[in-house]
C-alpha cells in the first residue's frame, strides 16, 4: 500500500490495472500500480470535448468516442499520486538542483537567413504572415 | 544463458573484417589468470579494419570474440593512410542503406549530398589540413532534430515538407567536426511513443527481426546503427527513447546528463525531460560523439556550463587491461527491475552481465529504489502537460501544414486535428487536462513532488554505489501491432527508463546478451546508471564490459 494512505481514509479501494508486460508465453503479470480514490478529492471526470476546445484540437465525433475511454483509463491511473504522503515534499521544477547563473546579453540579434523563415510560412504576403479572418464567436 | 545467435556465410557482409596483423583471439589470456593481461587496445592499433572494407581478398577471422571496434578510428585511419576515400566510404554506406532500407525503413529523407560533401572532406584529406575528429563519418539525425535545408518533420503530418532555416547546435557541431547527414531518420511523432510505428509516415521494422518493432522513440535512429546504414546516430531520449530502441537493437545508447547537450534545435517535447543521445556500435564511438556535442550553448539557458573532458581519451589512453580492471566499483543492481513482471530471459542476461561485471572485479550488491513505481504516472504526467503546451505552436500558421478553412479558429483546430497522429492529440488532451485550473496541484504538482522524491533515492543509492545497473526494458522487441491500441501497456515498458529522465542523470546502455526470438535471437542491453555528469565513469565501465563481454556478436541478420 502506498506510504500514509489508511483504509479509513479510502471510500474505494479500486485496484485498477494489473498490466501483462511480458509477451505471450510468459506468464508473469507486472503489478505496476494501484488506483485510489481518496474520500473528498473526487474529481470530474475528463471531458474530451470540452478538453479539445481547449487545446484547439478540432475533433472528429468517432474521435471523441475512440480516445474518451483510454483518456479516462489514463487520468485514473494518473490517480494513483494522490495516494501518497507528499507532506513536506518541495516539488522540483527540474532535474537539477543548481540554476545556471549564466545569462547572455540583452541585445537582439538579427537571424541571418530570414528568407528561409519566410519562405516556410503557407502564406506570406510581405511583410504578414495571412490567416484566415476572426468571426466572432457567440 | 541463452545461445549465442547462430551465425551463416551470408551474414559475414555485416560482420567485421580484420586485416591478418591484428593481434588475434589467441594472444589474449583468460581474465581468470592471475597475471595482468596485456592486450593491445584494439583502436591503438593501427591495423584494426573495420566492417567498412569491401577488399574481398580480406577474410574475416575467428567472428567468436571480436569485440566490437571503433568505427569513427578506423574511418579517420583509412583516410589518413589514404588507403580509402571519403567517397568510398560514402559510397559504401549508401549502398547498404539502398540495399537495406526496403525491409527496415529506418530513413524518412536520405541527404541528396552525401557524395559531394564525401568529396569535399577527400580535398580536406589531399590538402594535409587537420581533419576533424568526425570527418567522413556517415551520421543519421533524428527528424526531430533540426537540419538546416533538410526536411525535419518531427515524425508528424503536420511538418510534412517542413525544412528549417537552422541547424540544430549539435548538427552544426557534428558538421563543423566534418561529419556527413546522411539523412533523417524515422521516430515515434515528436518523441511520443516506445515503439516507431506512431511515426506519422512509416513503420520501422527491427533488423534483427523485421516483423517486430525497433523500439521507440528514436527507433529509425537505432535501427539504422543496428544494420550500418550509417556510422553513428544522434537521437533524443525523454522517458527511454535512446535507451530502450539500444536494446532492442543491440547498439550502444547514452543518455546524456540534462543539460550536457544543447537542446537548441531539438523539437521540445517535455522541456524539463528531453535530452539529446547518441547511437553507435561501439561505447568509443558514442563517447566521441559525446566529445562533439557536448558542451554550453548560449541559446540553450538550460544547457549546463559543467567542463567537457575527453570522453574517448579514457578508453584510450589504457593500453592494457589489468585482469581486474573493475577492482573496487561497487554496482547497484535495481531489485524493483529484475522482479515480476519482467521476462525471464532478460533477467537471466543482467544476471549474466552483472556476473561478468563481478569476473571484472566489481563489486555487485542489490539496492531498492523508494518510489521507483511511482515514477512512471509522474512521468506521464509532467511529460503530457508539458507537451500539451510545447505543441501548441504547430498551428499552421507560421510553418507545417495550413488546413484550408475560412475562419482562424477552424485553421488551428483544423490544421492540428488533419497533421497530429493520434498518439499526440491524447497526451495534447491529458496534459490539458492535468495542468487546468484545480487540477494543477492533484497532478502537475504533485508529479513535481514525485520527481524531487525520485531524484533523492537515486542520489541516496549512488553514494553508496558508483553505478547502478538495471535491464533498459522489461521484454525483448515487440512484434509490430502488439502494443497498439493498448496506451497503458505501452507505457508499462518505460519503467526502467523514465526515472532516469526525472533525476535528470546520465545512462548508457550497453548489449548484453539475448534472448529467443527471430532468426538470430534478440538483443537485450545493460543500462548503467551514474550520477550527474558522470559519463566519463560509465563510458569507462562501458567499454571495458564490452570489450570483454565473451561469445556475443550484435550483428543482424543480413536481410
Amino acid at each position: 500500500m502506498a506510504t500514509g494512505m489508511t483504509m479509513s481514509d479510502a471510500t474505494l479501494l479500486r485496484r485498477l490495472s494489473t498490466l501483462l508486460v511480458a509477451r505471450s508465453g510468459c506468464p508473469r503479470r507486472m503489478r505496476l500500480f494501484s488506483s485510489y480514490i481518496v474520500r473528498g478529492a473526487t474529481f470530474e471526470p475528463p471531458d474530451v470535448s470540452h478538453l479539445a476546445d481547449s487545446a484547439r484540437i478540432s475533433l472528429a465525433p468517432g474521435e471523441v468516442e475512440d480516445f474518451g475511454p483510454k483518456i479516462r483509463q489514463v487520468i485514473d491511473w494518473f490517480g494513483q499520486l494522490q495516494a501518497v504522503d507528499l507532506e513536506s515534499v518541495e516539488p522540483s521544477v527540474r532535474a537539477d538542483a543548481e540554476v545556471s547563473m549564466y545569462k547572455r546579453e540583452d541585445t537582439p540579434e538579427t537571424f541571418e537567413n530570414r528568407e528561409a523563415i519566410i519562405r516556410v510560412a503557407p502564406s506570406y504576403d510581405d511583410p504578414y504572415i495571412k490567416v484566415p479572418k476572426v468571426l466572432s464567436k457567440e | 544463458m541463452p545461445p549465442p545467435p547462430v551465425r551463416s556465410p551470408s551474414r559475414l557482409l555485416l560482420c567485421h573484417c580484420r586485416l591478418p596483423f591484428h593481434i588475434s583471439p589467441q594472444t589474449r589470456l583468460p581474465l581468470s589468470h592471475n597475471s595482468s593481461v596485456r592486450r593491445r587496445f584494439h583502436c591503438s592499433a593501427v591495423s584494426a579494419v573495420s566492417a567498412l572494407s569491401s577488399d574481398p581478398q580480406i577474410a574475416p577471422t575467428d567472428l567468436t570474440t571480436t569485440p566490437p571496434s571503433s568505427h569513427i578510428l578506423s574511418i579517420r585511419e583509412s583516410l589518413l593512410s589514404r588507403r580509402r576515400t571519403a567517397a568510398d566510404v560514402a559510397g559504401e554506406y549508401l549502398d547498404r542503406l539502398r540495399r537495406t532500407e526496403p525491409h527496415i525503413r529506418s530513413f524518412l529523407h536520405v541527404s541528396e549530398t552525401t557524395m559531394r560533401e564525401a568529396e569535399e572532406v577527400d580535398r580536406l584529406v589531399a590538402s594535409g589540413k587537420d581533419l576533424g575528429p568526425l570527418a567522413g563519418v556517415l551520421v543519421g539525425v533524428k527528424d526531430n532534430i533540426c537540419t538546416a535545408g533538410m526536411p525535419s518533420t518531427g515524425g508528424s503530418r503536420i511538418l510534412e515538407g517542413y525544412r528549417p532555416p537552422f541547424d540544430a547546435t549539435a548538427v552544426r557541431k557534428l558538421k563543423e567536426a566534418g561529419a556527413i547527414v546522411i539523412g533523417k531518420t524515422n521516430m515515434d511523432e515528436f518523441g511520443m511513443g516506445s515503439t516507431t510505428e506512431g511515426s506519422g509516415f512509416q513503420v520501422t521494422a527491427n533488423p534483427w527481426d523485421i516483423s517486430r518493432v525497433p523500439g521507440g522513440s528514436s527507433g529509425g535512429s537505432a535501427a539504422a546503427v543496428s544494420a550500418k546504414q550509417c556510422v553513428v546516430s544522434l537521437g533524443s531520449d525523454t522517458g527511454g527513447s535512446v535507451r530502450q530502441p539500444a536494446s532492442f537493437c543491440g547498439v550502444v545508447g547514452l543518455k546524456p546528463t540534462y543539460g550536457r547537450v544543447s537542446r537548441f534545435g531539438l523539437m521540445a517535447y517535455a522541456s524539463s525531460l528531453d535530452v539529446i543521445g547518441c547511437f553507435g556500435a561501439s561505447v568509443i564511438d558514442s563517447a566521441i560523439v559525446l566529445n562533439v556535442v557536448s558542451g554550453h550553448d548560449r541559446f540553450d539557458s538550460t544547457s549546463s556550463t559543467h567542463e567537457v573532458p575527453d570522453y574517448a581519451s579514457f578508453l584510450m589512453s589504457t593500453d592494457h587491461f589489468e585482469s581486474t580492471p573493475l577492482k573496487g566499483l561497487k554496482v547497484g543492481m535495481i531489485r524493483e527491475t529484475i522482479g515480476d513482471g519482467v521476462d525471464v530471459g532478460v533477467i537471466s542476461s543482467i544476471k549474466a552481465a552483472a556476473l561478468h561485471l563481478e569476473e571484472l572485479g566489481a563489486t555487485i550488491t542489490e539496492v531498492s529504489l523508494p518510489s521507483f513505481s511511482l515514477g512512471l504516472p509522474a512521468y506521464y504526467v509532467l511529460a503530457s502537460s508539458e507537451a500539451s503546451s510545447n505543441l501548441s505552436r504547430y498551428d499552421g500558421v507560421r510553418y507545417g501544414n495550413r488546413a484550408t478553412v475560412d475562419e482562424l479558429n477552424s485553421l488551428y483546430g483544423d490544421s492540428r486535428a488533419d497533421g497530429l497522429g493520434p498518439e499526440v492529440k491524447m497526451r495534447i488532451l491529458m496534459g490539458t487536462y492535468a495542468l487546468s485550473a484545480g487540477y494543477y496541484d492533484a497532478y502537475y504538482k504533485r508529479a513535481q513532488q514525485v520527481r524531487t522524491l525520485i531524484r533523492k533515492s537515486f542520489k541516496d543509492a549512488l553514494e553508496k554505489m558508483d553505478i547502478l545497473v538495471s535491464p533498459a526494458v522489461p521484454s525483448p522487441a515487440y512484434k509490430i501491432g502488439e502494443k497498439v491500441n493498448d496506451p497503458l501497456a505501452m507505457y508499462a515498458g518505460d519503467i526502467m527508463t523514465v526515472n532516469v529522465n526525472l533525476a535528470g542523470l546520465p545512462a548508457l546502455v550497453v548489449p548484453c546478451g539475448f534472448v529467443e526470438g527471430g532468426s538470430a535471437g534478440l538483443p537485450v542491453g545493460l543500462q548503467m546508471i551514474g550520477s550527474s555528469f558522470s559519463e566519463e565513469k560509465l563510458l569507462r565501465i562501458g567499454h571495458i564490459f564490452e570489450q570483454t563481454l565473451p561469445n556475443y556478436r550484435f550483428v543482424p541478420p543480413l536481410l
